[in-house]
């Protein structure tokens, strides 16, 4: 091989070339990293745009009584703050008309739409998350023989779904909750003008 | 009192992979294999190069898409393997397993192997023939800790892949923009492909050593169970992949076929050459053909000299990587579908990756790196060698072993994908390969595979092509499969599952199940319609 270097010279074909690849392969790779949203990345991304400073942790109970999406970027900020494991569960409740393991199917359906909403949340989140869908007869009973086998501190609970119209915002459930429970309980109860938070913790329960 | 269930003890494996963590899995792989195919083919295809990595680049493409369309709509861990097995059942799933077992285990080796010697162009200690026991304790050190990386967890390694690929990927995009900009002459590009055009025989074996630089697609679906929102992701990473390996073959053989070298080339009797034609005849240049082209590229060379080979030798090793991952999850899949033992299906509690399996498999590539290394680390072998297996090295073997791996999976592969076309017509398919005949089959509305056929044919006439070249893996390749299918139908007789038909499996639940898994609940609706209106036309009658 010669050392010396030769003369450089731009051609067109090798302009036109270069440019191809650069703004090919930038292309290519742009449209990789953007795939669209779904559904339960829009729902996920509309509880966090709703809830951005609430924080929460440990059990986070749902039911189709009991709504507790808003209430679930709070339980993620305070796991990964805490560094505890969360835990999302999903509570139907099974009538004595029917056998305790019998097919529910739109219930179930629900639970798998609120669950995944509340996994892609704790994954933004980076936080470690299980998530459960129980069948019991009794939404209050589930919820405190979780809190029990977890050894939960802390039971994150949103708002009874039709207090609004009630005018009972914490429902017969989750104030059955609130008040046997072993540990403290956290209840989010949107109010007419915005987000109340209501802490039940130490006032009706007893964490020991 | 509420029916508590207890904690699960078996959790699964995790989806911790972004949409770039799927596309470097796959491009960890791919990406690497340019820097030992381009030299290859330039030497025997020569004016045709270009040529020929167009024809594998055509079969790579049908890979690609039947892997991108099989990955989306059966997001499970096992890649190849699952959907062979569903599309024609347990036997022939666990012989594509079984192939593809191989092939990764030897990635392993082969690569790691690899890297060590590219890093001997700057650490000149590291020369195998100089420093054998040394080469080999570097190797082995890289595989072991290969191994450690991925039992500790898949967001860690594909963290550690991601980067190493975006560096790749960055490099050689500079490489091949400033090589066209200032070295490309079209003249000379066309000058060659002129009065150089092999003869057909070569332009064939051209491209049977140009289908190695395509070879490793199937991480990318091997991933697909630690790969978020799979369906929607892995047809982005998988297409995006495709098209990046392409225009990088394709622009690499063009651009060497057209270079103006920097520094001049003369022959020994002081005639000029044009770049490419220090390929041919010449073992050294081909082993190292992309540090050889980046060194002529216009002011980048100079330090391209001293960047390409640390590239090179990255590259070969998160390929080797990808082997350890790629092995372990089959083996995962295979033995959660009862055709490997339970043991390969235990997840780490903590890490919660399949640990049993990635050691299992690292240390089978142990073995194949000690068989490797022995004739340079005992001469007394060297012999034994050359009686037994034609005066080979041990890479050389590995090497007739990975192109027969590779190709006897990807064909039940294109089986599967035609199988699964006419037998499963109701999963939901968010990517599907385009040039499709529409048919009745079983009284469902099926659309058939072009492409698949298309792909099969080429990809089985280079498996042929390959059995007719390689002696020792003519013999070797089929013997792996013979003591894998004994071993399958010792474990099958074991369990009392059927030794050579199927297992009964209600694939129904498992599609919902999968779906479900994969946080497709959008797709597992519309499986889940797709099958209440069959059941409904069945039981109207208007279906046989």
């Amino acid at each position: 091989m010669n050392a010396s270097s030769s003369e450089i010279q731009v051609t067109v074909a090798g302009a036109v070339i270069a440019l191809g690849i650069a703004g090919g392969v930038g292309a290519i790779l742009w449209w990789m990293l953007h795939p669209p949203s779904s559904y339960v990345q829009r729902i996920a991304a509309e509880a966090e745009s709703e809830l951005e400073r609430m924080v929460g942790s440990l059990i986070v109970a749902f039911s189709p009584e009991i709504d507790s999406s808003h209430m679930m970027v709070l339980a993620a900020r305070l796991a990964r703050g805490e560094r505890s494991e969360l835990l999302a569960i999903y509570v139907i409740e099974v009538p004595y008309t029917l056998p305790p393991d019998a097919e529910m199917e739109s219930e179930e359906r629900a639970a798998l739409d609120a669950l995944g909403a509340a996994e892609t949340i704790a994954q933004k989140s980076n936080v470690t998350i299980r998530t459960e869908t129980i069948k019991a007869r009794s939404t209050k009973q589930a919820v405190l023989d979780i809190a029990k086998r977890e050894k939960a501190n802390l039971i994150i609970l949103g708002s009874y779904r039709e207090g609004k119209y009630s005018g009972a915002p914490l429902g017969r459930e989750i104030e059955e909750i609130a008040a046997d429970a072993k540990c403290d309980v956290l209840i989010g109860v949107e109010g007419k003008h915005g987000t109340l938070l209501i802490d039940e913790s130490g006032a009706s329960s007893q964490s020991s | 009192m509420a029916a508590v269930k207890p904690r699960a003890k078996n959790p699964e494996l995790r989806r911790a992979m972004k949409p770039w963590g799927s596309f470097s899995w796959g491009y960890s792989d791919v990406g690497a294999d340019i820097f030992v195919g381009l030299g290859l083919v330039l030497g025997v295809a020569a004016g045709a190069s270009n040529v020929a990595f167009l024809f594998a680049g055509v079969v790579y493409v049908c890979i690609g898409l039947a892997y991108t369309e099989l990955a989306a709509t059966y997001p499970v861990a096992g890649g190849g393997q699952y959907f062979v097995m569903r599309g024609l059942g347990d036997f022939f799933g666990f012989v594509a397993g079984w192939a593809v077992l191989l092939d990764f285990t030897i990635d392993v080796t082969l690569f790691a192997w690899s890297s060590v010697d590219y890093t001997s162009q700057l650490l000149p200690a590291l020369v195998n023939s100089v420093n054998p026991w040394l080469h080999f304790l570097v190797v082995l050190s890289l595989v072991l800790g290969l191994c450690i990386l991925n039992v500790v967890g898949v967001r860690e390694s594909t963290a550690f892949n991601g980067a190493v690929s975006a560096l790749d990927v960055i490099s050689e995009t500079c490489i091949l923009c400033l090589g066209f900009l200032f070295a490309f002459r079209p003249h000379l590009l066309i000058h060659a492909m002129q009065l150089n055009w092999p003869s057909p025989y070569q332009l064939m074996l051209g491209t049977s050593l140009a289908i190695i630089s395509f070879v490793g697609l199937e991480s990318i679906s091997q991933a697909a169970q630690e790969t978020q929102r799979p369906a929607s992701v892995i047809p982005r990473t998988s297409i995006s992949l495709i098209l990046t390996i392409l225009i990088f073959a394709l622009a690499y053989s063009n651009l060497a076929l057209g270079l103006h070298p920097w520094h001049p080339i003369t022959d020994a009797a002081g005639h000029p050459l044009q770049f490419w034609q220090i390929f041919p005849h010449n073992a050294d240049n081909q082993g190292k053909a992309v540090a050889l082209l980046s060194a002529q590229v216009p002011y980048y060379g100079a330090f391209a000299a001293l960047y390409v080979p640390v590239l090179g030798a990255v590259l070969l090793l998160i390929s080797s990587n990808s082997g350890v991952f790629g092995s372990s999850r089959i083996a995962y899949a295979m033995s959660t579908s009862n055709l490997l033992p339970s043991t390969f299906q235990r997840v780490h509690q903590k890490f919660r990756t399949p640990v049993i399996s990635i050691v299992f498999f690292c240390a089978i590539a142990v073995l194949e790196l000690i068989f490797a290394a022995i004739p340079g680390l005992f001469p007394s072998f060297e012999p034994f060698y050359g009686r037994f297996f034609r005066g080979e090295g041990g890479l050389g073997f590995l090497a007739d072993l990975y192109a027969f791996g590779a190709a006897t999976s990807y064909s039940f592969v294109f089986l599967g994908l035609i199988s699964l076309r006419l037998t499963d017509p109701l999963s939901p398919r968010k990517f599907k390969i385009p040039l499709n005949i529409p048919l009745r089959f079983r009284g469902e509305r099926v659309e058939f595979p072009v492409v698949g056929v298309i792909g099969f044919i080429g990809i089985f006439s280079i498996l042929i092509f390959t059995l007719q070249t390689h002696p020792l893996g003519r013999l070797f390749g089929p013997s792996w499969l013979v003591l894998g299918v004994i071993l399958y139908l010792i474990y099958r007789n074991h369990r009392r599952l059927p030794l050579l038909r199927s297992q009964r499996r209600d694939w129904r639940k498992a599609q919902v199940e999968i779906l479900r898994r994969a946080g497709e609940f959008e797709l597992m609706d519309e499986y889940t319609a797709n099958v209440k209106a069959s059941d409904a036309r069945r039981a109207e009658g208007s279906v046989p």
